[in-house]
Formats: structure tokens, sequence, C-alpha cells
């Protein structure tokens, strides 16, 4: 990731009008693509400052007035984003906002302010700031590590009501009267996304997170461009700055100048008749021109995505992240589960849905449930093992999984497996859980069960594996993780984190040749998959089903509708025999460069140069 | 006024939604009600108050309930201990 800052300040030394306001150009990271010019929102992360500040007995009952005000303004502001957040993730009765408004109305809380302003003559600010902080300042010390998590809501609590008390901050209110708005955050945290409405945003620009951050894979699937990683992207704005997004590119330009709105107009233009021209793919099979067929999956977050899946092409879910339910409420039950998978399921009959079973930890954290302070999170108490040592909440998904399967397309995958110890242990209680629903007169219908390759000892033991599961799942990002031995949240190393690493294409290779000798099929599902370069590797080492966000089918498509299987096997061969990242890097980008520049779809897949 | 002791029986102890389940009942309640867990007393009718005290699985906890509808509340109460807080038993 580099991070250049270039600050021109543009002269107007021979116009008369007032100064130019400063044009500022930011690199960062590519988080989701597109194209967008809006004026920019920011959204501080609401640092308040308070005084301490003695009021006379007049101004009592007004700041008591105030604070109550705040407090009904605080609630109404959360039933709104409840109402949003349901509608769009259908997951009912959150937990979070429940108890937000409950502890909005705590006496101790209420009635504490209201004294304090009586009293001891503070403000209301004061009265809160002193009151509430008290509370999170007890709760950060509590020892038990769930609760010491609620000491988060309270200062999300906190920020609400100073905001409320303070009529000039930003509320989700006042967002919604300007339209296509750019937010600009040092953070933007994913429960803020999932509050806005359609329309209300054009673009995000924070200074932290990279590409495969929760945020970025949000944006993305509600196909909102945004750069993240800009660093100080969030100090450098002021409220109403225009600004360029281009979430192709990674680049954001505030106050552009006349020379940047001509070239965003036209990169823009570029980018949207691409996209109608990738429209025209949706119903063409991805089949090389020799005619090999690979399976195009798309990868969801949120099941109300489901209906869209098909209009970009996919032909079945490749991916749901089930922990998207589990961050919504610390612990949905079985019937809310399986209203959200039979959305899913069902919406998608006949074609196969693969719903990963829960896979927290690493740097997924649920509240409540994944262990916190760990030396080495990723090797850690983290997915299939927290589903193994949490039968409760394992087997409460798996009665929901097979409950939702009225259609008989679901394939069920589970994450992290390292052995086949692991495998039988999770399989074991398929079968039970099963079992138990056919004894309570559930009709329990077909399901596959797959494997998610992504430690280098399942790939040493693959066809043994093989023999016991119904598909593979590679995640390449672990995978490339672990075998190399790169932290990929490490920005020290991030040019280490090479998925064309000869290692991890054997990797690749090998689990493909065991897979096929048992008759069973391969799908991709990581970053990789939606790759340029990596598809051609990928098609050409074997895999037979690659699954990405929607919007990146149509373009994978394309590039698939243009090449010859016999062609790319030949190529992936050659790589196999070499001995670095950078040969394969060159000999792929020599030999294919062009063909994909020449496909027309750069908006979509990034820049082909410059690797 | 009527004192109660009941025991947290459910895997998780009494986390943010048992809470909220309690003040649930205790909130509307016109009776005051206090709880009392590890030595600490305080206003039941407050989920932050709940929520504090951290309460694991297989502690005793002693409700207070003084006032017109204290055996309704202490009722619904121990109903709610019974159902686990309608969560996983431990």
């Amino acid at each position: 990731m580099t991070t250049s800052t270039k600050k021109q300040a543009k002269g107007s030394s021979s116009s008369k009008t007032s100064k130019k306001p400063l044009r500022i150009v930011l690199v960062g990271v590519p988080a989701s693509p597109g194209f967008a010019m809006g004026k920019v929102f920011p959204i501080t992360n609401r640092e308040i400052s308070v005084v301490e500040e003695t009021i006379p007995e007049s101004r009592v009952t007004t700041e008591e007035q105030l604070f109550l005000k705040a407090v009904s303004k605080t609630a109404k502001e959360i039933g709104q984003i409840k109402e949003i957040s349901e509608t769009r993730t259908g997951v009912h009765d959150s937990l979070i906002f429940a108890t937000h408004l409950m502890i909005l109305q705590d006496p101790g809380l209420v009635n504490g302010v209201l004294e304090m302003v009586k009293k001891k003559h503070k403000t209301a600010r004061w009265s809160v700031h002193v009151v509430l902080g008290n509370y999170i300042e007890k709760f950060e010390k509590i020892n038990s590590p769930a609760m010491r998590d609620k000491a988060v809501d309270l200062r999300d609590l906190y920020n609400r009501l100073m905001t409320a008390l303070d009529d000039s901050g930003p509320v989700l209110e006042d967002v919604a009267l300007e339209q296509g708005v750019v937010l600009a955050a040092h953070e933007i945290m994913p429960s803020m996304l999932i509050a806005i409405k359609p329309g209300q945003v054009s673009a995000l620009v924070m200074d932290t997170g990279g590409r495969t951050s929760h945020v970025a894979i949000l944006a993305r699937s509600l196909q909102i461009p945004a750069v993240s990683g800009l660093r100080n992207v969030a100090a450098q704005v002021n409220a109403g700055d225009t600004i360029i997004v281009d979430g192709t590119g990674g680049m954001v330009i505030v106050n552009p100048d006349e020379e940047d709105i001509r070239k965003f107009h036209e990169r823009q233009e570029v980018f949207e008749r691409q996209r109608r021209e990738l429209f025209t793919m949706r119903r063409l099979e991805p089949m090389t021109r020799d005619g090999k067929y690979i399976t195009l999956h798309a990868n969801i977050e949120l099941p109300s995505e489901a209906s869209k899946v098909t209009d970009f092409g996919a032909t079945g879910i490749g991916l749901y992240r089930s922990e998207f339910l589990f961050f919504q409420k610390d612990a949905p039950t079985e019937s809310e589960q399986e209203t959200a998978y039979e959305e899913i399921l069902s919406t998608m009959s006949p074609c196969p849905v693969t719903i990963r079973t829960l896979d927290a930890g690493g740097d997924k954290l649920v509240a409540g449930l994944t262990a916190v302070n760990e030396a080495n999170p990723f090797m850690g108490w983290r997915s299939i093992r927290v589903c193994l040592s949490r039968e409760d909440i394992f087997c409460t998904q798996l009665r929901a999984l097979l409950r939702a399967n009225k259609s008989g397309n679901l394939r069920i995958l589970l994450p992290m497996i390292s052995g086949l110890n692991e495998l039988r242990k999770a399989k074991a209680y398929i079968k039970r859980c099963a079992d138990e629903l056919k004894a309570e007169g559930v009709q329990v219908g077909n399901i596959k069960i797959g494997a998610m390759i992504e430690v280098p000892a399942a790939v040493m033991l693959v066809d043994l594996i093989a023999k016991e599961v119904d598909f593979f799942s590679i995640g390449t990002n672990d995978l490339i993780q672990f075998t190399l031995a790169v932290d990929r949240t490490n920005e020290l190393i991030t040019e280490m984190f090479q998925p064309h690493h000869p290692a991890i294409l054997h990797m690749i290779n090998r689990v493909v040749m065991a897979a096929h000798r048992e008759g069973i099929p391969v799908a991709v599902c990581g970053e990789m998959s939606a790759d340029p370069m990596s598809v051609l590797l990928l098609v050409g080492l074997g895999v037979d089903e690659l699954s990405m966000t929607p919007w990146s089918v149509m373009a994978t498509k394309k590039i698939i509708r243009s090449i010859n299987y016999e062609d790319v096997r030949e190529s992936a061969l050659t790589v196999l025999q070499m001995d670095d990242s950078d040969n394969v890097n060159e000999y792929m980008h020599k030999k294919y460069a062009q063909t994909i520049t020449d496909l027309g779809i750069s908006s979509f897949v990034g820049q082909v140069d410059g690797k | 006024m009527i004192v109660k002791t009941l025991t947290v029986t459910n895997k998780l102890g009494v986390h943010a939604r048992p809470a909220g389940m309690i003040v649930d009942i205790t909130g509307p309640a016109k009776s005051d009600v206090s709880i009392i867990f590890d030595g600490s007393k305080a206003n039941a009718k407050s989920i932050l108050n709940v929520m504090m005290l951290a309460i694991p699985l297989g502690s005793e906890v002693k409700f207070e309930v003084d006032g017109e509808d204290e055996e309704l509340v202490v009722q619904k109460l121990e109903q709610l201990f019974h159902d686990n807080f309608n969560e996983e038993a431990g």
C-alpha cells in the first residue's frame, strides 16, 4: 500500500476571486470500484470536548428539557437505523438496538443526569459526560469480555447523545437531506453503511482499512465506490468540499480543478459504457472458446443480495459468509437463522448455494463469542475450532441450515479444516442434527458437504480429505497467508503477499488433482478469483468454479469467453516450472496483458499492468 | 417486601439479553426492585446496573421486591430464571 500526498496550491494570482480551496490528491487502496463526484460529508468520530460549566438556577429547566429532548431524538434515530437495518439484512429484533434503547431509558442514567443538572447546576452536556462516562469506565473494568464489549455500545450512545445535544452535529436525518454525498471518515463502521439509504451516499473515503475489510466487502456488494487506507483524508477535508473518488484506481482528488473534472467525466463515461456492455454478457455461457465450461458463482454478504445475483449472470452462490448474522446479533436463534438462510436458498433454487458455517475469530470478532487478546488471533481460537468447542452455537446453526434447505440446493462449507479429525467431528454434528430433525418429523433435503482448503496441512492431506467430502473450496487469502507466513494485515510486508508464488500455485494444482481423482469439484472463492491474471491461472490449473463479488462475474465471464482452455492450461503448466512469482507475473503479463486490455473491462478489474 | 433468591442456570449467564429481560419485568413494575449479587446491591430497574454485575452461570442472585405488585413481579422473575431466559441451560 503506497500512500502519497501531493499538495498543490493553485495560485489565484491573476484572478480577483478569493483564494481557491486547496487541491489535494490522495492515493489509497481501491476498496470498491466505480467513480463518483460529490460534496464531502465528514463523519467525525465526534471527539467532543466538554467543559465543566456551572449554570444559574434560571437555566436549570432549560437544560433539563434539552437533555430530555436529546434522549427522545436519539431514541428516534436508533429506531430509524433499526428499521433500515431490518429491511436491509432481514434480521429482526436486533439485540444491539433493543439494548441501546433500554440503556437510553435507564433510570440510573436519566435520573443521574437530571440530578446533576438540578442539584449541581451543571450543563446537560457536562452531566452526560460525567454520568455516562462513569458507566463507560466501570464497564471497561468488568472482568468479563462480553460485558467489556458493551462499553463500545455505551460510547456509541455517548456520541449520539452528545450530538443530539449539539444541534450542529451530523445526524442521520441531515445526511438524508442531501443526495449523493461522499462520506469521509477516519473509520467507517459496517453499521453506519447499513444505515445508509439507497442514493444517499455516492462514495466512501476512509483513513483505515484494506480491500478485504468488512466495510470494503459491504461497499462492493452495495455498489458504492470506496477508497480505503488513505491515512489522513478525514483530517484534510471539510464539509462541502467537492471530491472525486476513483474506487477502481484507489485515488481521491479533493477540490479538483477543471482538468480533473474533465478527466473524471471521461473515465466515468468509460466505466458506465463498460458496465452497460458487460450487462449484455448476462445470458451468455461462461465457456472458453474451446468449450470448457467454468461455473461462475457470487459471494454475498446479505441475504437480500441473493435476488440480484442472477441479474449479474451468476448461476449460484459460491460463498455466503454466515458471520454477518452474528455481527448483527450476539447469538441469532435457530428460527432467525432459518429465515435468513431460507431467503437465500429459496430465491436461488434450483441453483446451488454454498453457506459457510460460522467463521468467527481472526479479524472477525463476534461479541460475546470469540476470545479477545489472543497473541496470534489468525492462528487462534477461530472458525471451525470455535464451532467444535461451542456445540450449542454450531448445532443451532446446523439445524437452521437443514431446516431452511427445503429445495435441496444447500452446500455446507466447513472453514479452517486442518485435518480429518475436525472434518469427521463436524460431519458427525451435521448427521446428528439431521437425525434429530428427522425424529422431530422435519423433512431434511439433500445436502452437499465441502471442506475449505485454507490451511497448508489440509493441502498435505488433500488426497484423504477428498474421499470424505462432496466438494472443495480454496480460501486463497488464508492459504497464502499461512503458506507464505505473511500476515496480510501487516503493512510492512504487503509486498510479500503473492498470490502467484510458485508454492501457492503448486498447492492449488495438488488440490485440483486430488479432487478430480475423486470426482469432486474445486471452487476458489477468495479475492484471487476476480483478478484477471489469476483467473487465467486458476482456469489453467483446472479449477471448476470461481466465486466472486456479483459485479465481477460479468467481467470474468468476458475473460473466460475470450480464451482457449488448451492455451491457459499450457501456460499454467509452464509457470508451475518457474521458481518465483516475479517470473510468473512477467510471463503472464507478456502473454495476456494485451488481450485483457482489449476486452474493455478495465473499470471493473483494475489495472492489468503495474503488477 | 419479598426477598427471593434465584439461581442463574443459563450457560452464558446474565449478559445483555437476559439483563434486558429482567428490566422488561422490573422496569414497568410499581414495586421497588433491588438485585443483590456478590455483596453488591443495585436498582434492578436499571439495565446498566444489572449488566454491570456480570453474573455468571451458577450464581445465586437475591431480589428484594417491595410494593403493591411484589408477588406478581417475583412470580415473573422466577419464571424467567426457571426458563433459563429462553436460552440454553449450562
